[in-house]
């Protein structure tokens, strides 16, 4: 952001702090894509890997809220800063959220595949929603490390096509589940994967939001979209 | 094992030079001292017996009497009391206006470098100055005469004094009282001198120490009376003149009462000096 | 939180102090530089910058206590509820019983408590002594120091501990009643807890005066005032709600130095 501080150990701490929410982003992506192609694929070791990596996500969070405290407690953060620190304090949040969305993929695609007899092929339309979230995790995590606001604020707009392809989805497991009723379980299932992908791009939006926090200093949250985009280009 | 020989070397060489220099001046300190009890200890082997009551209450004998100094105590007191309560109201003001007004204009750095010369001028100067300027005019010593030398001491050292402790006084408290809205004058004597009022009374005790034993300006304007009088416009007995007229007689009774006289002026000047260091040490710095 | 300024700028105060066009030279040195700021009516506004930014120098305009060096100048306009204070027929201490001001290090008077308080009121008000001792007791009580010193009212001022003394002072200038109280550094010289009571009271006292605090503590300003204004190299860069100056300054400058990213 700018010049340096006066103290270097201050700047050592914020790239610390933000290094690790990129990291944290990474392991992030790579949860959302794992579970999705243990959806697809049915591989028991990706499912259980997922699952295990849960564990890393949920310490990155608890690390780097940690971090936060104690850069607000040793140098009293204003302006820029202070935004940065409240930012990914709730960035964070988002992230892990995530992270859970990711690992319920995991155990369910789990439960699909052991009851066996879906076919998920009909089902692309899953594996392109969990791509536009993923997109716009990357997205959000890349306005994030560049401090764009203006890219930020183009994320928002892709949420609704997230939810126009949820509705879509939604629609295709009802006639699904009318041909076959045997295979309703799966069809439940199919839709809480659904929901969760849903649920990724919300927060991804949050990250958005936070990073237009970052850089305009104003709150966008629970604003329309248009007022997000005139704010974010100012 | 060399490096650590060598430096206890330097540090003994360290240790002897300084313990060298420590002898050396506490030696010359004890030879000033020595010289310094040699003298009051004559003073007093040489005037105590004459102390009593005898000496405070009669007058000053013609040769071969007995008798007292009653007299030129009386009027050594009576002049330095008039020279200070002359000189000390003017060496203030001056005082304050050199601290207080001081910093714009020329007069201030003029005046300053007068009564730095006034303050070091010998003063058989000043005595023959009054000699000069009233004595002659009037025709006669006079004790106003004595008075006005002794003042003219006095004024200097006042000024200088409460100058010194004028400026001690931060500009925060000056700052502080006029925030209030108070004006200049109203700063000056209700907050700036009441703030260095030890040091100026001090200063003013200091004065008359120096005073109590200056010979030569009474000389010339007071001059002597061997009889009780308080008479201003005439001659005035003193101390000095008396120890002066005395000490050089060849009358054994004579010299024993300029002992006396000297021994009296030292433990006058002893007390003044006490009694300035107490009253300013009891007075914690109120700025 | 300053509930009262939550939409600031929609709010019209009274404008107690205007400066416009302000020059202030020590001898050839421009020291401030064309300072224009309006100051609100009894609300608290600090002053914030680098040393030797003028922030001090600024105060101190207010009640011209510069006159009493000989060659500190200044030029330009400062209206006090509409009256030109640099005019050279304004009573200076009248001004200054209307401006009232506490300095960085605390300075009582070498005289009792008592007579401390009392200095000041005496100069313009002539009060029975039954009034007087009211009056001190009124302005030790909003000094938050009346129960400390009650029963050592005719104690020397100087015998007070730093912060004691610090509220003492503060208590000595409300006595007189003024308009407007400048702080130059109230709490710089003091302990912690005696630098939050300070900031205690200017929090109360602020409900009945003018407040402009001098600080060089950014956390003191942030907490302690409602306005806030940032000055550097004799300029005033930018002035605004505390709150707003403090999360999103609208000057790079401003950001640069609450951040500590100056040098």
């Amino acid at each position: 952001m700018g010049t340096e501080h006066l103290s270097k150990q201050y700047d050592n701490d914020l790239e610390t702090l933000r290094s690790g929410v990129l990291q944290m982003g990474g392991l992030v992506e790579s949860q959302i894509r794992g579970a999705i192609d243990a959806f697809a694929h049915g591989n028991q070791d990706l499912i259980d890997q997922v699952i295990a990596n849960e564990a890393r996500v949920n310490e990155f969070e608890v690390q780097i809220d940690d971090d936060c405290s104690h850069i607000i407690v040793k140098r009293q953060p204003a302006a820029s800063d202070l935004r940065l620190i409240m930012a990914i304090s709730k960035t964070v949040t988002d992230l892990e959220r995530i992270g859970d969305e990711a690992e319920k993929i995991a155990r369910m695609s789990r439960q699909i595949h052991e009851r066996g007899h879906a076919d998920l092929h009909r089902f692309a339309t899953v594996r392109h929603a969990a791509d536009i979230a993923l997109s716009m995790l990357r997205q959000a995590l890349d306005a994030f490390a560049r401090l764009d606001a203006a890219d930020a604020a183009s994320i928002i707009r892709q949420d609704v096509a997230i939810d126009t392809e949820f509705r879509s989805i939604l629609r295709q497991l009802i006639t699904f589940m009318m041909e076959d009723p045997r295979t309703i379980s799966t069809a439940l299932e199919i839709v809480w994967i659904a929901k969760a992908i849903e649920r990724i791009g919300d927060h991804a939006k949050n990250i958005a939001e936070d990073v237009i926090y970052i850089v305009k200093g104003t709150d966008v949250r629970h604003t329309a979209v248009e007022v997000v985009e005139r704010e974010a280009l100012s | 094992m060399s490096a650590s020989a060598g430096f206890m070397n330097l540090y003994s060489r360290r240790l002897w030079i300084n313990r060298f220099n420590l002898a050396v001046s506490l030696l010359t300190m004890l030879i000033g001292l020595f010289w310094l009890g040699w003298i009051l200890w004559t003073l007093f082997e040489a005037g105590f017996s004459a102390l009593g009551p005898a000496l405070f209450f009669t007058m000053t004998p013609p040769p071969g009497a007995s008798g007292g100094l009653s007299n030129a105590i009386a009027g050594s007191l009576i002049m330095a009391a008039m020279g200070t309560l002359i000189g000390t109201p003017i060496g203030m003001m001056a005082g304050i206006y050199l601290a207080e007004f001081g910093s714009r204009g020329w007069l201030a750095p003029v005046t300053r470098f007068i009564n730095d010369i006034l303050l070091s001028a010998p003063s058989i100067v000043v005595g023959l100055f009054v000699y000069e300027v009233y004595v002659i005019q009037t025709r006669h010593f006079s004790a106003w005469a004595g008075t006005m030398a002794l003042a003219l001491i006095v004024i200097p050292v006042v000024i200088r004094t409460t100058e010194n402790m004028l400026r001690l006084v931060p500009d925060s408290l000056r700052e502080a009282a006029a925030a209030l809205g108070a004006p200049q004058w109203k700063v000056i004597t209700l907050v700036t001198v009441r703030a260095a009022k030890a040091g100026i009374v001090t200063g003013v005790l200091l004065a008359v120490a120096r005073i109590s034993g200056e010979t030569a300006p009474l000389l010339f304007t007071a001059l002597n009376n061997q009889f009780w009088s308080l008479d201003m416009n005439q001659p005035m007995a003193n101390l000095p003149v008396v120890i002066f007229q005395f000490a050089m007689s060849p009358y054994e009774n004579w010299q024993h009462l300029a002992w006396a006289g000297a021994l009296i002026i030292t433990l006058g000047v002893l007390v003044l000096n006490i009694l300035a260091r107490v009253f300013f040490r009891n007075k914690s710095p109120t700025y | 939180m300053n509930a009262a300024v939550l939409q600031p700028l929609q709010e019209t105060l009274a404008q107690k102090i205007q400066v416009k066009n302000l020059n202030f030279y020590y001898g050839g040195f421009h020291a401030l530089k064309d300072i224009n700021l309006q100051i609100p009516e009894k609300r608290v506004t600090a002053f914030i910058g680098p040393s030797g930014c003028g922030k001090s120098t600024l105060l101190r305009t207010f009640n011209r206590m510069y006159a009493l060096y000989p060659k500190q100048e200044a030029r330009g306009e400062i209206l006090i509820d509409g009256d030109d204070i640099l005019s050279p027929r304004q009573d200076l201490n009248r001004l200054r019983a209307k401006v009232g001001m506490v300095f960085q290090k605390p300075t009582p008077f070498p005289m009792s408590i008592h007579d401390n308080i009392a200095f000041g009121v005496r100069l313009y008000e002539s009060l029975s002594m039954r009034e007087m001792e009211e009056r001190v007791e009124w302005a030790l009580r909003k000094a938050a120091l009346w129960e400390e010193v009650k029963d050592k009212l005719k104690q020397s001022g100087t015998s007070l501990s730093g912060g004691q003394q610090q509220r003492l002072c503060i208590a000595r200038g409300i006595a007189v009643k003024p308009e407007v109280l400048l702080l130059d550094e109230p709490a710089s010289a003091l302990d912690p807890i005696s630098t939050g009571r300070i900031e205690e009271l200017v929090h109360e006292l602020k409900n009945d005066y003018t407040i402009v605090i001098v600080t060089h503590n950014m956390q003191q300003a942030a907490r302690v005032s409602d306005y806030t204004a940032y000055m550097y190299l004799g300029e005033m860069v930018e002035f605004g709600v505390t709150d707003e100056v403090f999360i999103k300054p609208r000057k790079k400058e401003t950001e640069d130095y609450i951040t500590g990213r100056f040098g």
